[in-house]
This record gives structure tokens, sequence and C-alpha cells, in this order.
């Protein structure tokens, strides 16, 4: 070569060289960038990329009766279930599983908003309560759809379903502040009754996997993993068997029984009827049954032995009682006669005999049930005198039972004279439910102490209050609410006195709408949500008191011949099992 | 024999034998999960590729030149065929069904173009307007051709290469500048040449971002990879992108993310230095050389290797769009592979001829 060209190539090659650098260091400065600046950044996307984690369910704890018997359980099924984020195509999966399943274009799509509103990385449930053979086909090929899954889950399940209904309560979808908790929207939570008031305990924790998985969403390996906290077994208070025996003796009649231990509080049983299947809460059911329930002038779904209060009636008259003995009134430790009715100035207050009790003291009126006497008493009483002693022994209050109640009322502090006369016979003004009329008779029973009825078993008793009431007043009511079952003409007797123990109790008919004596002539013709109410409430054995109870029939007119009967069953089916 | 053995560039030997330890190596931990087949089979091409490395150190210079019209020949007639009875891989239309084998004849154009060059131009100056349009309608043919495949990356690599040779072989400093300063027009109309789908694949260029599930996924997971490695990188097999899959082409096109991830920075330097040692071997070779002829040869494929590192570790790394062109030496494919090693045969062969002290040939070419 000649020089100039020699030296004209060795330019180009420096150029050439110069090339190579600036390639190679432009490649080098993008590596420095993303594996040194960047590479924070890039490690997190990696591991974004490999990690996810997978929650694990945990079990709803169940609820026993005393005995063990299962109120609330768990039942085996199958959950078809989807990981949203390992899914490409929503739609077409759930398209390509209608077929299986029967979905049509209405339920696909409300299954896809379902999908897309969950949150993606976590199981959201397609199909619920499955068999097995309904599976079967899906699970086999579950490796063509990637993000499906089969997952054997569990549904809840109420054996006794419309028995005890009302205090079991239902299940229902977690809302946003649950899924803002960490919940999953595929969990439950109690909304209504003991599911609800134990819902800590029978929740349980969700515990959760760290799983690596490649690029199709499959599993590698399981990096770490916290086991599930499963929920809390209960056991209820109530006696389901006792339970059955009330809802037999009740029959299809409107009303509610109420049981419970003179000492502990404990609530053996709450039967409230007309009721309604609560385990159509969880299986589902149509907006129509719903709305028959609303409509129902039954009020299926209203728990009587709380939330619906009534006129105590004549199972008022202890306490007037013991308002009477208390502030030593003359009547109460004389006597007055009964001519079947007593004259006001304006009116008649009659007594339900409207014979009369001739001579009657209080130990008379309360076996018969004299309403002059007690209208004579409570007019000694006075109002204020009245409404304390009513306040004291739990009227007019919140029993403190964890499901909800209503807490009635008691006689006012200014009233005429004929509404007190009309109070101290538990009419007018005063209303109670039937878990306070209970809660009355096991405090004569045990002395006085107020407590809190409890629902679930072996919890420690709660005396809310010790009234302040002597010895010969207890002595002298308990007697009297003896003679009502024990002694001939008590009005009670028919029907109580061959109860397998010995049963101290009170009769009650409680006025849905005053109406005049003649009028009752023509029962015939009454309506029947116009006839009286009938109680029966009281507390056995009579010579130590272990349990007290109240039963209340609506519209069932006469407290000994229509309460009594259901009252006596349950007792002598206690009697049979705890004695 | 012994005295073509004796001469032998060790230097470059070992840079070779080098590369070939950095491929197998790499190359493993990408299909170790999967086919190992595939890494067995590359050992095989390492084995011939060698093997034409060696007998290539054997054949005089002077008869490559005498080759390079049949053989551009050869490649231009290929390239013909295929409109007509190419398989169609892809949507592209690019190989060609010769019994055993299947060739793609773009490959075999790149490196016949740069025999022709480096034989045009032995005997030519690139400031001569003839010589420098004839050598342009030698390109424009295949390139051409290659462009209605689609093949856009290749036909850009032997565009690029040509210009390589033709700015070795003395292209005036003015005529270049021209070149440049029109280049943008000519960008423009090779934009409206694209196929639609070249087209998308620069836009997701842009922002990968836009389409995480088509074109820019691959880009998108590769970056992720080679941040994600770090200074160190997560240890031989232990990429997480590359053993989970989420790393797409792995053997293949994107097998550098593979290295970076589980190397790191140390890695990427590692292979970095030893393209750049490499490429600047060839380049002292070209000086050295006897001929013209030789030093345009070693400077056409100096910047063949150039361009496939510059253009795979760029688009690998987000910074380029998504071309198919592999890594030299490390990815998976036998063909490229043995073209490359046999490319360095070629470079050896001009190493040793330039040690001897006798001329090989006549003693001068036409215009030294």
């Amino acid at each position: 070569m000649h020089n100039s060209t020699r030296i004209g190539f060795e330019h180009r090659i420096a150029l050439f060289y110069m090339i190579l650098i600036v390639v190679i260091g432009l490649l080098a400065l993008r590596m420095v960038q993303l594996q040194w600046v960047q590479h924070e950044q890039y490690s997190l996307q990696a591991d974004d990329n490999r990690l996810n984690t997978i929650p694990l369910l945990s079990v709803r704890g169940e609820i026993s009766d005393r005995n063990g018997k299962p109120l609330a359980i768990n039942q085996t099924s199958y959950q078809l279930v989807v990981i949203p984020e390992r899914v490409k195509d929503k739609k077409k999966l759930l398209a390509e599983l209608s077929p299986w399943f029967q979905w049509d274009e209405k339920k696909q799509l409300r299954l896809l908003r379902k999908v897309k509103k969950d949150r993606a990385d976590r199981p959201v449930i397609l199909e619920n309560k499955l068999d097995w053979e309904h599976i079967a086909p899906i699970a086999a090929r579950l490796h063509q759809f990637p993000g499906l899954d089969v997952q054997v889950g569990t549904h809840r399940y109420y054996p006794y379903g419309f028995l005890v209904s009302h205090l079991m309560g239902y299940l229902s979808k977690t809302q946003k502040k649950h899924l803002d908790m960490g919940m999953l929207a595929s969990e439950k939570i109690g909304s209504t009754g003991l599911e609800r008031v134990w819902e800590s305990s029978l929740h349980g924790q969700l515990g959760n996997q760290l799983e690596e998985v490649n690029a199709r969403g499959r599993r590698i390996q399981v990096l770490d993993s916290k086991a599930p906290v499963m929920g809390s077994h209960v056991r209820a208070s109530i006696d389901i068997e006792l339970q059955q025996t009330a809802a037999a003796a009740l029959g299809e009649r409107n009303g509610a029984v109420v049981m419970m231990d003179v000492h502990t509080g404990e609530v053996l049983v709450a039967l409230s009827m007309p009721s309604f299947d609560n385990n159509a809460f969880i299986q589902g059911f149509s907006h129509k049954q719903w709305k028959r329930w609303m409509d129902d002038e039954r009020h299926p779904l209203l728990n009587r032995t709380t939330q619906a209060v009534y006129p105590p009636a004549s199972t008022f008259k202890m306490l007037t009682s013991f308002a009477g003995l208390r502030h030593a009134v003359p009547l109460s430790h004389s006597e007055t006669t009964c001519a079947g009715y007593i004259q006001l100035k304006t009116r008649r207050l009659r007594c339900w005999n409207r014979y009369g009790h001739g001579h009657v003291d209080m130990a008379k009126a309360l076996m018969q049930s004299c309403d002059v006497y007690f209208y004579e008493l409570s007019k000694q009483i006075g109002n204020q005198k009245l409404h304390d002693e009513a306040l004291m022994w739990g009227f007019g209050e919140k029993t403190g039972i964890a499901i909800p109640e209503r807490k009635g009322s008691v006689p006012r502090v200014k009233m005429y004279q004929g509404e007190l006369m009309i109070a101290g016979i538990g009419q007018g003004s005063v209303t109670a439910s039937p878990l306070q009329v209970a809660r009355f008779a096991a405090a004569i029973a045990n002395g006085g102490k107020v407590l809190r009825p409890q629902l679930q078993a072996g919890v420690k008793p709660e005396i809310i209050r010790q009234v302040d009431v002597s010895q010969a007043s207890l002595d002298k009511v308990r007697k009297a609410m003896r003679t009502v079952v024990s002694t001939r003409g008590g009005t009670a007797y028919r029907v109580l006195s061959d109860t397998a123990v010995s049963v101290a109790g009170k009769t009650g008919t409680a006025q849905v709408v005053a109406m005049s004596q003649k009028s009752r002539k023509a029962k015939k013709n009454q309506l029947n949500h116009h006839k009286d109410h009938a109680w029966f409430m009281g507390y056995a054995p009579y010579e130590n008191p272990r349990i007290a109870f109240a039963v209340i029939v609506e519209h069932g007119e006469h407290g000994g011949s229509t309460a009594g009967p259901i009252a006596k069953q349950v007792i002598n089916h206690w009697a049979e099992k705890y004695l | 024999m012994m005295s073509v053995l004796r001469r032998v560039d060790f230097i470059f030997l070992l840079l070779l034998l080098a590369m070939a330890c950095i491929g197998l190596f790499t190359l493993y931990a990408a299909v170790h999960q999967g086919d190992t087949s595939l890494w067995w089979k590359q050992c095989v091409f390492w084995a011939v590729g060698l093997s034409c490395f060696f007998i290539l150190c054997f054949i005089p210079t002077r008869f490559i030149a005498m080759m390079s019209w049949p053989f551009y020949l050869l490649a231009l007639f290929f390239l013909a065929l295929v409109p007509f009875v190419g398989d169609i891989h892809m949507g592209a239309r690019r190989w060609l069904d010769l019994g055993p084998v299947n060739m793609q004849p773009s490959e075999m154009m790149k490196w016949a173009l740069v025999l022709m060059f480096a034989h045009w131009f032995a005997s030519r100056d690139a400031g001569n307007w003839r010589s420098l349009l004839i050598a342009l309608i030698l390109a424009a043919i295949p390139a051409g051709l290659i462009v209605i495949q689609p093949d856009l990356g290749t036909a850009l690599v032997i565009l690029f290469t040509g210009s390589a040779i033709i700015l070795a072989a003395g292209l005036p400093w003015g005529w270049l500048l021209a070149t440049l300063g029109t280049s943008p027009f000519l960008v423009y109309v090779l934009w409206l040449n694209m196929h639609a789908y070249q087209q998308r694949r620069v836009l997701s260029f842009f922002d990968p971002h836009n389409d995480p599930l088509g074109a820019g996924y691959h880009v998108i997971q590769s970056t992720i990879a080679i941040g994600s490695g770090g200074l160190f990188g997560k240890g031989y097999m232990e990429g997480t992108q590359a053993r989970l899959h989420f790393l797409p082409e792995q053997h293949t096109d994107f097998i550098f993310a593979v290295l970076a991830e589980e190397g790191g920075l140390l890695a990427v330097g590692v292979l970095l230095l030893c393209y750049t040692l490499l490429v600047a071997r060839i380049l002292f070779i070209a000086r050295r050389a006897r001929t013209r002829f030789a030093s345009m040869l070693c400077v056409g494929v100096a910047s063949i290797f150039v361009l496939y590192i510059g253009i795979n570790i760029g688009m690998v790394s987000g910074a380029l769009p998504v071309v198919g062109v592999p890594l030299p030496f490390v990815s998976y494919g036998g063909s490229a592979l043995l073209t490359m090693v046999a490319a360095l045969g070629l470079v050896m062969r001009v190493s040793i001829e330039s040690t001897d002290k006798i001329p090989w040939q006549r003693p001068s070419n036409p215009i030294a």
C-alpha cells in the first residue's frame, strides 16, 4: 500500500475503534442504570412476578346446645373457585364453564362482575355447595383452566332450623368494612342472633401461604405459611330437647316460652313462634320469600322472647304485693271484700270473676288472682312506689341479654288513680317481654337476685341487682304462688297440680283491647286478634328452686288452661332430665 | 501445517475459546429446566464450528477472494427462491427447505455481501462514485429481497455492514456527512414501508408498558430480569425470571437477560469485555493485514459483530426495538453460530498470512 492510503486506512480503523468503544460504552451505561441505579425497583418487580400470597381459609366454630347437640354446624361441600389474576380472559373462562353449571348470560355477567370486584390474588367462589358428582368433571379438567380450582368448603347448617332460628340468627356476606379488615368476600359473618354475638370466637382467622409461582401461575414451591386459626366451638345454654318439647306443646299457636336457671341466669328454653328457617338465609331465598316473611301479620322474624312486649297482667301482682309489703300499707296485712268490681267516680273496674271473691287477703288474692284486692292495694301504694318497685325487679329496663330486646315499660310516676289501679294488676301502662317475666320469677325464687340472662353455658353468673326484700315478704308471696298450683281454687290447680315436681306459679290474662263485660259475652263473635293473651310464669321445684319460666300464648285467653299445660310439659321434661 | 499452527494468533484463539465457555455456560442455565438436549446440540455446533475454523486457517485468502462472486450469486439465487418456495414462520417467509437442513438465505447473504464488498473494494476506491454506485446496487438487490420477506432486522444489518466496509474503503468524509444528513428522510421512507407488525413493535418499544401482554411483554420481563440481577446476580441457575419462565425466548434472542440476572453486572462486564477485546483484536488484524481484501474482510466481520452485540443487548435491555438478532456465541442456534465461528476462521487466516515473511500471493494489489 502507498503510505497515504495506508495512513487513511489507519484513520478509518481508528474510527472503528471509536465506534466499538461508543457502542460497548452505551451498553455498559444502560446496564449500570438497570442493575445498579434501578436495581431495587426491578427486584421488587421480579418478586411481584414470582411471589403469591394465598389465603388459607379458617373454619367457623360450631354451636351446640348445653348437652352437645349441634345447633349450628358446618357441612362439607365443594366450591369452584377462581383466582382472578391468574386468568387472562375471564369472560371466556366463564363461557367455557357455563354448560356444566347451567349459567345463563345474566348469571355469567354477574359472576364476571364478582370476579372483577374482589381482590385479584384471592380465590373467588363461582359455585358453592356442590356435591362431588357435580364437581368431578371439572376437577378432572382443572389443568385446562389455569386459575381455576376446586376447594373443599363448608356451609353453615342449622339442624333444628325453625326451632332456634331467632336465637341462632344467620350469616351474611362480608361488607366493605370487613374486606378492609382483610377478610375475603367469600367469607361469611354472623349478622344476627348468636352467630353475631359470638362472631369473634366463632370466626377464626385466615392463614396465608407464600408461594412461588411460575409464569403460568402454577405453584413451584411453598416458601412460607401461616396456618389459619379455626373458630372456637361455643356451647349455648339452650337445651334443644326442652325447646322441642316447648314447641310441640305450643303447636300452631303464636307465643313464646322462656325457661332459665334461677341461679346462673342461663336460658334453657327460648322459643318464639311462629318462626322461620334460618337455613334459608344460608342457601339463599327469593325476594318473594323475604317479602312473605316481612308482610306476614304473624311476624315470624320477630323474636317474641325478647323483642315483643305484652302487658304482664296478673303475673305482675307479685310485684304489687312486694310493694305493698315493703311499705306495709294497711291492706297488705288485712283483707278487703271483692264484689266482682270496684266503683270509681265515673267508671267501674271489674274483677275477672264477676261474681266476686268475697273476703280476700293477699294470699287468697294471689291464689285466685283477685283483681279487686290489687286495685285497692295499688291505690294504697301510690304511683311512685309502684314505679320504683317495678324498676327494682328489672321491669322497664333491658335484661342485658346479648341479643336484641325491648325494655317494656313500668307504671308511670304521673297517673290518674284509675290508671294506677289498672297498672297494679299489670295492665295499662305496664308491658314486659316474656324474658323479663321469667327473670322476675327467677328473682322471686332466688331471693331477689335480678340476673343477667345468659345464652352461653357455663359462664359466670352475673347479678345485676340484689332487690332488698324481706324474707317474710318472699315467703308470703312464694307460698301464695305455690297455692295457685297446689290448692283447689288456685287458678292453675286443675292443670298443674299433678306436675312431676312442685311448681309455684302465677297465671295471667293480658287484655289486648279493653272491653266491657257485656261484649265479653259475645266471645264467639270476637275477632281472634282481639282475644286476650294467656300467661303462665313461675318456678320449680318449689322447695328448692332451680328453674324459672314464663309462657305466653298470644290470644290464648286463659292463662291457666292455655299457657299452663305448655309450662307443665316443659317442666316435666326438665324434671325427667335433670332431677 | 506446523508452519500455519505456529503462526496462529493465540490471543484471538483464547478469546474465541472464552466466548465458547461463556456461551455454553449461560445456555445451560437457560435450558437446564427444560430441554437439555439443546445444550448438547449447541456443543456439537461448537465442535463443528471450531472444525470449520481450523480448516479455514489453511485456506488462502486469495482463494476466498476468488469465491466471493460465486458465493454472492449463490446466496442471491437462494434469496430469490424464497418468495416462491420458502416456508412461512410467524408471518414471514424466510426459510428454505434444502432436504436435510432448513436454511435462511438472508443469513447466508450477510456473509456473502461482506466477501463481495471486501472483494469489490479490494481493487477500488469508495471515493469513486461509479464503483460506489455499483456496490450500492450489489447491496440493494439482496436488501430489497430481504425486506419483502419481510425481515427488516437482517436487511438493516446488511446495509449497515455494507456501509461499514464502504467507510473503511475510503468513503470521503464529505459524502459521509451528506448521507448522515439525509438519513432522517430515509428513515421516514422506511417507516412507510414497514409492515404493520413491525410498526407495532417499534411503537411498543417506545412504551412497552402500553401493551404488557402483547409485544411489550418480552421487553418488560427481560428488563426486570436484568435489573433484578443487581451487581452480583442471583446466582447461577437461580434467576427467578429465567427459572420460572417469566423470561421468554430465554435460550435464543433473550439469553442475555439470563446471564445478567444470574451473574449481575459483574458477568455483564466480563461478557462486554470479551466482546470488546475480540472485536478490537479483529480490527487489529485488519490493520496488520497484508492485502486490502483481507482488511476489508476483517472490518466487515467486526462490524457484523458490533451490530449483533449492540442490537441484541440494546433490545433485551429495552433500549432498542425488538428485532430478532442473536447474541453472538451465546444464543442457541446452529447456523448463526457456525457462520460466526467460520467468519472468525477467515479472520484467523488473515492474521496467519500477515505474520508471514514471504508473501503468499501476488505482491501488490492494483491500487496499492
